[in-house]
């Protein structure tokens, strides 16, 4: 029997992004935007992009490096409000182990002619296989592409 | 304008009884509505435990005092999803609160069960995004405390 541990860990980001709290939500409520910006680093191998953008829906994406441990991301979105808040909680797995259960919130909040960002988790690392280091670095690197991606984009 | 505010806690309590029964507490519908959902003050108008990973949990009760509190008739409600369980060890969810319908609230808690003397150390972790208009983690970590008083005399019947 696995020994059974948790360890809890909460960490903020913010970002000030170059684009209005529209268009930053328009990168979270698209699919195909989303896609564009959100997963594993590019050389993974990544299953098709699921997004049901609603209370109740759900988004999952599989991916990792070629022939290795596969990493399974589900979430379910629990609160939406319309370019200011997303609330998602979501499990890890690597491949049929799961790693954590997180609470994502997302705040948009204008700032002149752009957008703060401030992304919280609230999270449980299980049984030692994670921790909130490695976790808030992979999220710095997704906050990263979507500022990437806000500047690729034709402003809407 | 939305309003988000963050906060976590830890409650821990000692029971005399084993992890088993403890957790049974948590996974039996009829003992969980017990412990859970009745309570003086309150009218249950409807309670669903499917406790499985991936299943879920529903409640609505009115709040006898909600003219008096709230100006209005008022039905709070608790939605939850089991994310991982593990028999007489650990419950891991996520569930959000409501009131008349709207979401105040959405939250994570884990709860562990450690054989302890004869009896259970459990240890629950609460982690809540609290919305505008919302209950606030002072009030959140009273309920609680209070359910596991609940808990105990359970238990203890």
């Amino acid at each position: 029997m696995p020994q059974r541990s948790t360890t809890h860990a909460t960490f903020v980001i913010e970002r000030t992004l170059a684009a209005t709290p529209e268009r930053v939500f328009a990168a979270y409520a698209n699919p195909a935007n989303k896609a564009r910006w959100f997963g594993g680093p590019e050389e993974w191998d990544k299953s098709d992009y699921q997004l049901d953008f609603r209370p109740g829906g759900r988004e999952s994406i599989s991916g990792g490096p070629p022939g290795g441990t596969v990493h399974r991301y589900d979430a379910l979105y629990w609160d939406i409000v319309v370019n200011e808040r997303i609330v998602v909680g979501y499990e890890m797995h690597l491949d049929a182990t799961r790693i954590s259960v997180s609470l994502g919130t997302t705040e948009l909040l204008p700032q002149g002619s752009g957008t703060r960002l401030i992304y919280t988790e609230q999270g449980v690392f299980l049984d030692g296989y994670d921790d909130a280091g490695s976790r808030e670095r992979g999220t710095r690197e997704l906050l990263d592409n979507l500022a990437t991606f806000l500047t690729r984009v034709v402003p809407s | 304008m939305t309003n988000t505010q963050h906060a976590s806690f830890v409650i821990e309590r000692r029971y005399g009884a084993a992890p088993q029964r403890v957790f049974a507490a948590w996974s039996d519908a009829a003992a969980k509505r017990t412990w859970f959902v009745e309570g003086e003050g309150w009218e249950i108008q409807s309670h669903t435990l499917d406790f499985r990973e991936g299943g879920g949990e529903t409640s609505r009760f009115r709040f006898l005092k909600g003219e008096e509190t709230f100006g209005e008739e008022t039905v709070f409600g608790n939605d939850t999803i089991f994310n991982e369980i593990v028999p007489n060890e650990r419950i891991v969810f996520t569930y959000s609160m409501h009131r008349n319908g709207v979401r105040f609230s959405v939250s994570l808690a884990s709860v562990e069960f450690k054989a302890a003397g004869g009896g259970t150390r459990m240890i629950f972790t609460g982690h809540a995004a609290f919305f505008e208009g919302g209950d606030g983690p002072l009030m959140r970590e009273g309920g609680w405390r209070a359910l596991f008083d609940k808990l105990g005399a359970y238990l203890a019947a």
